[in-house]
């Protein structure tokens, strides 16, 4: 498997960390390499976020995501989608937030862009926000096949308290759902 | 060969985790971006063994604290970046100058002043050479990877111990915040290298902390175990008094010299990556090495031969292996998040005026393509 590069933004305070934690953490339990590194600015909620991330077979030096080799961007803010998207590779996925990311016609023939409202979807559907990173989760791993569903399961759930499993079961199978569902409609 | 475990973590929290494993019980500290987890999470480790950690009011109050703990014989830790290193150097100076062993770990962000808090820069280096005033050697030692932000900061303790003084571990942002994996000797291993400080054991009246030979640290033995011995940032004598003896003066500012001057050969360390086959050599340390690496690998591939030379251990610097890379090199370049703070020392080294640079000060890392732009235009 060559490197496996995605990047997901936000503003600071939504919890776009943990995903990216969770990916580095199940390619190193299959005895792989994942590193993870986030940059955000001194502003502590509403800042542009962003986090990196890359799985590989080999040994990852260099924590960064190098600008024009994303595979897959995942945004939920329009500040940090504007800041970050030209890291993306020209055809890479970008899956937005529609409610919150506006992306131009012209960013609609360079990249695959992909309307999920993952906010919506946690809150209203899982009813938790803060499951947004596992619903975000499962649709990077749906478009990617990063890890073996199972495995990044269970390091998800290593991750986070017991009371809300559920929830986050719940958060990463609605994920998946949407991502599926998005996946047949680009077949269209 | 040592059995190692894998470890997935960050930077920051491989420090705190060292601090503990080598035998640290106390860290007094004040919170800062981007060192901040250092603090956090040595705070939930300590109290499980039987430790403390302290927020204090200030960062200067930090380090008087974790200077107070050491001299009950304690193994002690302050963290901060930059601008806490500004606050706390008249106490690194105390610390100097009374012999106190302490780690500090400087995760470094961007400066002067309060800089750019959450982004990555390399600009304590000279800081942290002379980081207070007046005349004393610094022994500094740089992480470049994740593993090292443990192994470094568990040898800054044995370190300390040795030479009875501040030891600064030098991180920088994106190696204290990246999250990844990291192979780690045991904590048996750990334990099993930790060398207690001397002491003295004679008779309490006989006991001169300070009367040692030349070449020596000076011997503190624990506070408030029956040896008393006189606690001062003045000129002292060999029990601690003050002086101002002309001979003591000179001697003892001396000693703090030639304490590690004539023991470099137990503080040298540095890789060297890829320098078999090279024909142009790269300079670089903390995490510049991980972008550093990565370009060499690419050029590589393309036929242009470069290795890298990393020094660890950055004060004192590995003047002599640097002098000898000088005469067989004939193109160098370094690299650093800095105006060149390190070139200046690679130029000392290596006597020579024609090494070429990549520097940056914007907050944001090299990435592999700036050193590979730059390696081509050579």
């Amino acid at each position: 498997m060559s490197r496996i590069v995605m990047r997901f933004t936000g503003v600071g305070g939504q919890g776009v960390l943990l995903a990216g934690e969770i990916f580095a953490a199940a390619k190193i339990k299959m005895g792989g390499y994942g590193i993870k590194t986030a940059t955000y600015t001194s502003q502590v909620r509403g800042g542009p976020t962003v986090v990196d991330i890359q799985l590989d077979n080999k040994e990852i030096f260099y924590p960064y995501a190098i600008d024009g080799q994303i595979d897959f961007m995942l945004s939920v803010a329009d500040k940090s989608y504007q800041l970050f998207k030209n890291g993306v590779r020209e055809g890479g996925i970008i899956v937005i937030d529609p409610n919150l990311v506006y992306p131009t016609d012209e960013d609609r023939k360079k990249w695959k862009i992909i309307e999920i409202p993952i906010i919506t979807i946690a809150k209203e559907e899982v009813g938790n926000v803060i499951t947004q990173s596992v619903v975000a989760l499962a649709i990077a791993n749906t478009f990617m096949n990063a890890i073996p569903e199972q495995i990044l399961i269970d390091t998800m759930l290593s991750k986070v308290p017991k009371k809300v499993h559920e929830a986050n079961l719940k958060a990463y199978e609605l994920g998946k759902k949407y991502a599926l569902q998005a996946l047949e409609e680009m077949k269209k | 060969m040592s059995k190692m475990r894998e470890v997935v973590s960050t930077g920051n929290d491989l420090a705190a985790m060292a601090a503990v494993d080598a035998g640290c019980r106390f860290f007094g500290g004040y919170p800062i971006t981007p060192s901040s987890e250092v603090m956090h999470t040595i705070s939930d480790l300590l109290p499980k063994v039987g430790g403390a950690a302290i927020q204090m009011e200030d960062e200067i109050g930090g380090i008087c604290a974790a200077i107070g703990a050491s001299m009950s014989g304690v193994r002690s830790l302050t963290a901060t970046s930059g601008p806490g290193i500004s606050l706390k150097a008249e106490n690194l100076g105390l610390a100097q100058m009374a012999e106190v062993p302490l780690v500090v770990v400087n995760v470094m962000r961007g400066g002067p002043s309060t800089g750019l808090p959450t982004r990555v820069s390399q600009g304590d280096v000279a800081q942290a050479k002379n980081p207070s005033h007046g005349d004393y050697k610094s022994i500094t030692v740089c992480a470049g990877n994740l593993a090292e932000c443990y192994t470094e900061t568990v040898r800054a303790f044995n370190l300390a111990d040795r030479f009875m003084q501040p030891v600064i571990v030098l991180l920088d942002e994106t190696l204290g915040h990246m999250h990844g994996k990291a192979y780690l000797p045991t904590q048996d291993e750990v334990k099993a290298q930790i060398k207690p400080r001397r002491t003295f054991d004679g008779p309490p009246e006989e006991y001169k902390p300070y009367g040692v030979p030349q070449d020596e640290p000076a011997i503190l033995n624990p506070m408030f175990k029956g040896y008393r011995y006189h606690f001062t940032g003045l000129h002292h004598d060999a029990s601690g008094f003050p002086t101002e003896e002309i001979e003591t003066c000179r001697k003892l500012i001396d000693r703090l010299f030639r304490k590690v001057d004539e023991h470099v050969d137990e503080l040298e360390s540095y890789e060297e990556f890829m320098m078999d086959d090279a024909e142009i050599l790269m300079i670089a340390y903390g995490s510049v090495s991980l972008a550093a690496k990565e370009a060499i690998l690419r050029l590589r591939e393309e036929g242009i031969k470069v290795g890298l030379f990393r020094p660890i251990t950055l004060w004192p610097s590995p003047e002599k292996r640097m002098f000898e890379l000088g005469q067989k090199f004939e193109k160098i370049l370094s690299v650093e998040l800095n105006m060149g703070q390190y070139l200046e020392e690679i130029q000392r080294a290596t006597g020579r005026k024609d090494i070429e640079k990549l520097v940056k000060v914007n907050g944001r890392p090299f990435s592999p393509q700036d050193i590979i732009d730059k390696v081509k235009e050579l």
